[in-house]
């Protein structure tokens, strides 16, 4: 289990490439906000993993590295996804019940490496979260390096990392959705 | 809400009058005057956990760390010894710890450059011959807590009198041995601690996990419908939630921790560990707790006041077995940062498959875990109307009256050395409240007793 830090270059793909590749990021993003999740794993490669390592504060100029190499707050494969999905599906899944209100904004979209068929893309995000009557709505901000695997005319999410922006998370709580 | 400092007063009172029936006042778990002389009269007194051992492996690593809230760092200098210095610079006050781990043999003071070594005393300060001709600096340390250990576990509290570290674990410690002691090799941290910030008091959390199971079924009913969350490995072996008897569930109650342990009676369980971890076991355990351990299927625990461990279960979709201590840092009346430890025992560190599994139990009690996902939601729901104006002015109480004499007709009291020298509850109905009554006395024991007189690092002239 170990994962490195996003390296911040863009590679040239043509504008149908990037486009194809924002549209997916869109559209996923609108099935997340609206807890369309059954149809989000559909989106998801068999063999897709998505982890959200544990960042730290470091020194600047320190070897450390400031993501964790060993430590997630997530770290999960298709089976436990799945699993996550059924679950927040029921009525006593009280972490989402009443449903957060979830908008993710996402840009800075950038191809960074194109290999066979794979691309590995890099995105920046806010996920707002509201929920129940509150008034101290929530704030997760990410920058997220996700696979995208061509599957016959389709490209699909076969790995992600979520690099939160805090090291400290400030959440009701940390349901997929917000990832 | 903030009290008069009779109200305060009352309010403690109270809880020490009524938790003996079960009862207790409600604002306690959201009043501002209450949260502030929590800090001063009880974390300032308690032992506090603030890291393990296996974390520092280098002289000169440190850590941050919190006691009674405030930011310490925790220290290993060249002699071996572990120090917590409050992160305050003892000119004005500045603070020079700027990353949460790191290895340095002294820490530099950003405002005005004055430096310590790693056990807190002062090394020098710039222009000295020019600015401090008369000042002894052999005079001047960082404020310390104190720090004592316990097979790796490393507390600290702020005044230095009460209990040893180990008086004050007391019949607790044959469960700790079994908890965080179990294999020769001992425990090891794996990676950084979780940290996130929720909003809930801090009691909560430590009740919760001091016994309460009787929450599961119902927070947790999500979980156990999801197909694959609710396959279980020796809970199999059980008869459903609904049907258990009395002889599975048992609740150890100490002076100053409570755990809930579930065994099923089969010698083969160990938790759901590799076979091999009985070549495993720690020489300094004695029959008895091999015999418990090996018919377990979980443990969750609490010290007073706010330090969690657990060793949990292995099953299904819940991956396991898993070991964490975890901290309940006070923020606020109605904020509480957790700071959780994921360990394994070193002999099985490097056993793949079994470590994938372990993290997996250890990510459901994660901010984002299927089971702590849904306990952080309720949670806060009690910080947001305990503070009510409505249950203030009726003077509502709150009930913990199960596990009472005359509640259930399935309660037993056990005495078999098997579980143990703590006062061992079974019980048919699969819950008592005693582990959270018992954080409420002694959590009045301390909040009686008035604020403590430190000495300071230095005298006054």
């Amino acid at each position: 289990m170990s994962e490195s830090e996003p390296v911040d270059t863009a590679t040239t793909v043509s504008p149908a490439v990037q486009h194809e590749v924002e549209q997916l990021l869109y559209t996923e993003a609108e099935l997340l906000d609206s807890f369309r999740l059954e149809e989000w794993l559909e989106l998801l490669t068999e063999d897709i993993r998505i982890t959200a390592p544990i960042r730290r504060h470091t020194h600047p100029g320190t070897d450390q590295p400031e993501f964790s190499e060993d430590g997630y707050y997530i770290y999960n494969e298709y089976d436990i996804l799945r699993e996550r999905v059924t679950r927040l599906g029921k009525e006593y899944a009280w972490a989402e019940n009443p449903r957060s209100r979830v908008r993710h904004v996402i840009g800075n979209v950038r191809v960074t490496e194109v290999e066979g068929e794979e691309y590995t893309v890099l995105n920046n995000q806010q996920v707002y979260r509201s929920y129940g009557d509150a008034t101290d709505s929530e704030t997760l901000s990410a920058q997220r390096e996700t696979t995208l695997r061509r599957v016959g005319d389709d490209l699909k999410i076969a790995d992600r990392v979520v690099y939160f922006d805090d090291s400290v998370i400030d959440l009701k709580n940390l349901t997929i959705v917000l990832l | 809400m903030a009290q008069s400092a009779d109200k305060t007063e009352q309010l403690i009172e109270q809880t020490g009058e009524k938790i003996g029936k079960g009862k207790f006042p409600f604002q306690i778990y959201s009043d501002d005057a209450i949260y502030e002389e929590e800090l001063r009269r009880l974390f300032s007194r308690t032992w506090n956990y603030i890291g393990h051992t296996s974390e520092f492996q280098e002289p000169g690593d440190y850590a941050r760390r919190y006691i009674a809230g405030d930011p310490y760092i925790l220290t290993y200098d060249r002699d071996g010894e572990y120090h917590a210095l409050l992160d305050a610079c003892k000119h004005r006050g500045a603070q020079f710890c700027t990353a949460d781990k790191g290895n340095t043999t002294h820490f530099r003071c950003p405002y005005h450059g004055w430096t310590y070594r790693n056990d807190g005393e002062l090394q020098g300060m710039p222009y000295k011959e020019e600015s401090y001709q008369d000042l002894d600096p052999g005079e001047i340390r960082l404020e310390k807590a104190t720090v004592e250990r316990y097979n790796g576990l490393i507390f600290g509290r702020l005044v230095d009198e009460g209990p040893s570290l180990e008086e004050y674990l007391g019949d607790f410690t044959w469960y700790l041995d079994l908890l965080v002691d179990l294999t020769e090799e001992g425990m090891t941290v794996v990676a950084d601690p979780h940290r996130s910030v929720a909003p809930h008091n801090w009691k909560t959390p430590a009740q919760n996990f001091g016994g309460d199971n009787y929450h599961v079924l119902a927070t947790h009913q999500a979980v156990f419908e999801s197909e694959g969350l609710g396959e279980a490995g020796p809970w199999e072996t059980l008869p459903s939630a609904q049907e258990r008897k009395g002889d599975y569930n048992h609740l150890a109650v100490t002076e100053n921790a409570s755990l809930s342990f579930l065994v099923n009676y089969d010698t083969d369980t160990h938790m759901g560990y590799p076979d091999e971890v009985t070549d495993y076991y720690s020489s300094d355990l004695t029959d008895k707790q091999r015999e418990l351990f090996s018919q377990s299927v979980y443990f969750f625990s609490t010290l007073y006041p706010n330090t969690n461990i657990n060793h949990a279960i292995s099953g299904g979709g819940w991956g396991g077995p898993w070991v964490q201590i975890r901290t309940f840092v006070p923020r606020g009346p109605s904020e509480t940062e957790i700071m959780s430890w994921w360990l394994v025992p070193k002999e099985l560190a490097d056993d793949e498959e079994f470590m994938e599994r372990a993290y997996h139990g250890f990510e459901t009690t994660s901010p984002g875990g299927t089971f702590e996902a849904d306990d952080l939601s309720v949670w806060a729901g009690i910080a947001d109307s305990t503070d009510s104006v409505t249950l203030e002015l009726n003077e509502t109480v709150g009930n913990m009256e199960q596990g009472l004499e005359g509640m259930s007709d399935d309660l037993e009291t056990v005495d078999d050395p098997l579980f143990g020298p703590a006062e061992v509850q079974r019980f048919g109905g699969y819950y008592s409240e005693a582990g959270a009554r018992n954080h409420l006395k002694h959590w009045h024991r301390y909040m009686s007793m008035g604020r403590p007189e430190l000495d300071g690092s230095e005298t006054d002239e």
